[in-house]
């Protein structure tokens, strides 16, 4: 038996270095000898049978039952980005990590999106792409849209990293390990209904998100849907007389007919709609309405228009998807029409098991609890061991940011006994109010923007259209 | 009575009783007497019927929603908690009753409608600070929560409603100036006012108005005044009388917002905006 997650973790280790680090002081073998800390790879492989396939580039496998092994946890180094001390990776994006923060002023749990420069301008369109979303975000204040709170630019390093509202996990993680890779009725009509709430707003402020999908819908530790990524979102001109638009970078199965026809404007808000149709279809059957080996089949097909509801879909929600699924994106339903819908309207029977978010890859914790907790232990506590910390932190290449036990004094003393209670995020941090739109709308009069070590929004950065 | 609503609340759960009650309600009109009769509940109690009310609009039977229809047939309960603005014993309770009843869409379609709208208009000047500022969160609530019905109503009503709305933004009350100038903003501002916004900015004498306010002694009224202004410099198709004003009085206008409100430097979209306005308008 070999157990595959083995593979991952053992790719790990750093071939170059003769330490099995994988096999750490508190690692334990099945077997009760006593654990030399350091063999040679060749001690190692004698004194522990192990099943063995050396390859070329040094990736071997092992064969060890894996509830035997126990790996030590990593050690930590506190690190600190303006205000904010860093946890655990959630997510990686094609532009950078996206890890857990917690604002040590206001300890309000945050998630912080790291881009870096040198990657972006590689990325077609990247550094533009990233300034609109900024630009974009900065103006949207709504209880279903992903609030930016902060944006920090470390020119020396040629990162930048954009605070935002913290959220749990996505439905798309969610539908990965749903057993048929769906929701229970009851549960998508209520992400629909917010995901419905956040659009409307958007199209209010003219915005259009263009890339609706299960995995830019994202959820609170309260369940509350926040539309996300607004990497390929389009402002309308406010004084643009309707909604048209030209480009759209969304993903390929979302695309409505229009876009896959190549047809040089089309109405934005539909685009809107229609993939949140074939969202709608996706989380509530498992399946997509079109398909295609490669884009350009998926293209053609979609180009069609032609699909099947699934029998075993009710007939309202059928009705629902056929009308937000309309090839002629002037028949097609509009978000108050949708809003209006039947299936909407009426709220389904809890009948069916709620899909839970799985733990996060690489760990076990069914509740996704904080990941800064560790590392704001290890601000406390220093390591005793430089050593150790030096091995585990070589191909971390955040390492030595700002590495700011100084800033100690600042912190709260928090009580380990009394772990703190920041699985609500409702606390709103201050400073970054949303600012008042251009041409859009804002509720707060105040704009006091606190200066911070780093430098907040260059000027040029803010530039309007 | 109280006795009743008091008792009720505990059993709220409880699917039977809940549509008993709810039953019962409709039946004898309860609601129609609770509002009659606010004056005698104090406090605690009208947080009680704000409860049941509440649970009864929310109530929903398949696509049905039982309170909403029968309510609307019985419009004389939201009638009565309008009217209930005119008697400050009253006031705050109706306000917070009736807040509630126009979260759902077709109550509020029944109290956004002339003529009863427009004694908004008159609430609005009453001079209890409290009951103003009450009044104000209905009235902005009405207008911005239900976004189509909200822009069918500004279509259909625009030369009536801006008429009387005029009369907000020069009102004396400052607070009330204040808000009306924000809340016209964030009409103008939301696209599904889209075809009020054109005719509103189009209209030369809308723009001396929000000029004059740009002058306003309170600051924040000048402040708010400039976030509607600059609605009007940026529009890209401006009407030739539009024209005609921003030009007559280009130059004062120039040397105005060169100095207006030049201690907001922290503001860097302000000043962004600011300097775009100063560019469009020594491009005239």
């Amino acid at each position: 038996m070999v157990d595959v997650n083995m593979l991952d973790k053992v790719q790990k280790i750093n071939p170059e270095q003769c330490l099995p680090v994988g096999v750490t002081s508190n690692t334990i073998i099945s077997g009760s000898q006593p654990c030399p800390l350091f063999l040679e790879p060749d001690e190692f492989r004698c004194q522990f049978d192990f099943f063995y396939e050396e390859e070329g580039d040094g990736l071997f496998i092992h064969r060890v039952n894996s509830e035997d092994i126990i790996y030590s946890p990593r050690p930590r180094k506190a690190k600190l980005i303006g205000k904010y001390l860093m946890g655990e990776c959630l997510g990686e994006g094609s532009y950078g990590k996206v890890k857990e923060v917690l604002d040590s002023e206001t300890l309000c749990r945050r998630a912080v999106k790291i881009l870096k420069q040198k990657r972006l301008k590689r990325i077609p369109n990247g550094e533009q792409n990233v300034q609109r979303e900024i630009e974009i975000l900065r103006r949207l204040r709504h209880p279903n849209v992903i609030q930016l709170v902060d944006v920090i630019h470390n020119e020396e390093k040629q990162k930048m990293y954009l605070v935002m509202e913290y959220c749990v996990g996505g439905l798309q993680e969610m539908l990965d390990t749903a057993p048929d890779k769906k929701f229970p009725e009851w549960q998508a009509h209520g992400y629909m209904c917010q995901l419905l709430d956040g659009l409307e707003y958007l199209h209010g402020q003219g915005t259009i998100h263009k890339d609706i999908k299960p995995s830019n819908l994202l959820l609170t530790t309260g369940g509350v849907l926040k539309i996300s990524d607004f990497g390929v979102a389009e402002r309308l001109d406010y004084f643009a007389k309707d909604d048209t638009c030209r480009t759209s970078q969304g993903s390929p199965a979302f695309q409505p007919p229009e876009i896959a026809n190549g047809v040089e404007s089309f109405s934005g808000y539909k685009v809107d709609v229609w993939s949140s149709g074939v969202t709608l279809f996706n989380i509530t059957t498992g399946k997509f309405p079109f398909k295609g080996d490669n884009i350009y089949r998926l293209f053609e097909n979609i180009g069609k228009g032609v699909f099947t509801v699934p029998r075993n879909v009710p007939s309202p929600l059928a009705n629902l998807i056929q009308g937000m699924l309309q090839m002629d994106p002037n028949e097609r339903f509009g978000v108050q029409e949708v809003k209006r819908h039947p299936w909407i309207k009426r709220k389904p029977p809890m009948v069916g098991r709620e899909v839970p978010l799985p733990p996060l890859p690489d760990s076990s914790d069914e509740l996704r609890s904080m990941t800064v907790i560790p590392y704001l232990d290890a601000m406390y506590n220093p390591m005793e061991s430089d050593e150790d910390d030096e091995r585990s932190e070589a191909g971390e290449e955040e390492q030595s940011e700002v590495n700011n036990y100084g800033n100690l004094s600042s912190f709260p003393v928090i009580d380990e006994n009394e772990p703190l209670d920041v699985n609500q995020p409702n606390v709103q941090s201050s400073h970054l109010e949303v600012e008042r739109p251009v041409f859009g709308l804002g509720d707060d009069l105040d704009r006091n923007r606190k200066s911070s070590r780093l430098r907040r929004l260059s000027p040029a950065s803010c530039k309007q259209q | 009575m109280r006795v009743i609503l008091c008792g009720s609340r505990d059993q709220e759960p409880q699917a039977e009783q809940m549509s008993t009650l709810a039953q019962e309600f409709y039946h004898f009109n309860l609601f129609l007497q609770v509002v009659n009769n606010l004056r005698i509940l104090d406090s605690e109690a009208v947080e009680d019927v704000l409860e049941i009310f509440k649970s009864l609009l929310k109530r929903a039977i398949g696509p049905r929603t039982p309170t909403l229809d029968y309510i609307s047939n019985k419009t004389e309960v939201l009638f009565i908690l309008l009217k209930g603005y005119e008697n400050h014993e009253v006031a705050l309770k109706s306000g917070l009753l009736l807040r509630e009843c126009i979260r759902y869409e077709p109550l509020a379609k029944i109290i956004l409608k002339p003529p009863q709208f427009y004694d908004f208009f008159t609430y609005l000047e009453m001079p209890t600070h409290e009951i103003v500022s009450d009044v104000f969160s209905t009235f902005k609530d009405l207008l911005t929560r239900h976004k189509a019905l909200c822009s069918c109503f500004l279509e259909e009503n625009y030369q009536q409603f801006f008429s009387r709305y005029k009369g907000l933004m020069d009102s004396s009350n400052g607070f009330i100036k204040k808000q009306s100038v924000k809340l016209l903003g964030e009409l103008l501002l939301n696209r599904h006012n889209f075809v009020m916004m054109t005719r509103y900015i189009n209209n030369p004498e809308n723009l001396k108005l929000v000029m004059n306010l740009l002058r306003d002694k309170d600051d924040e009224v000048q402040f708010e005044a400039f976030h509607v202004f600059k609605i009007f410099v940026a529009n890209p198709n401006k009407a030739q009388a539009i024209f005609d004003v921003l030009e007559k009085d280009k130059n004062k206008l120039l040397d105005l917002i060169n100095q207006f409100h030049t201690h907001r430097t922290e503001d860097e979209q302000f000043n962004d905006e600011k300097n775009y306005l100063i560019a469009q308008i020594q491009e005239l």
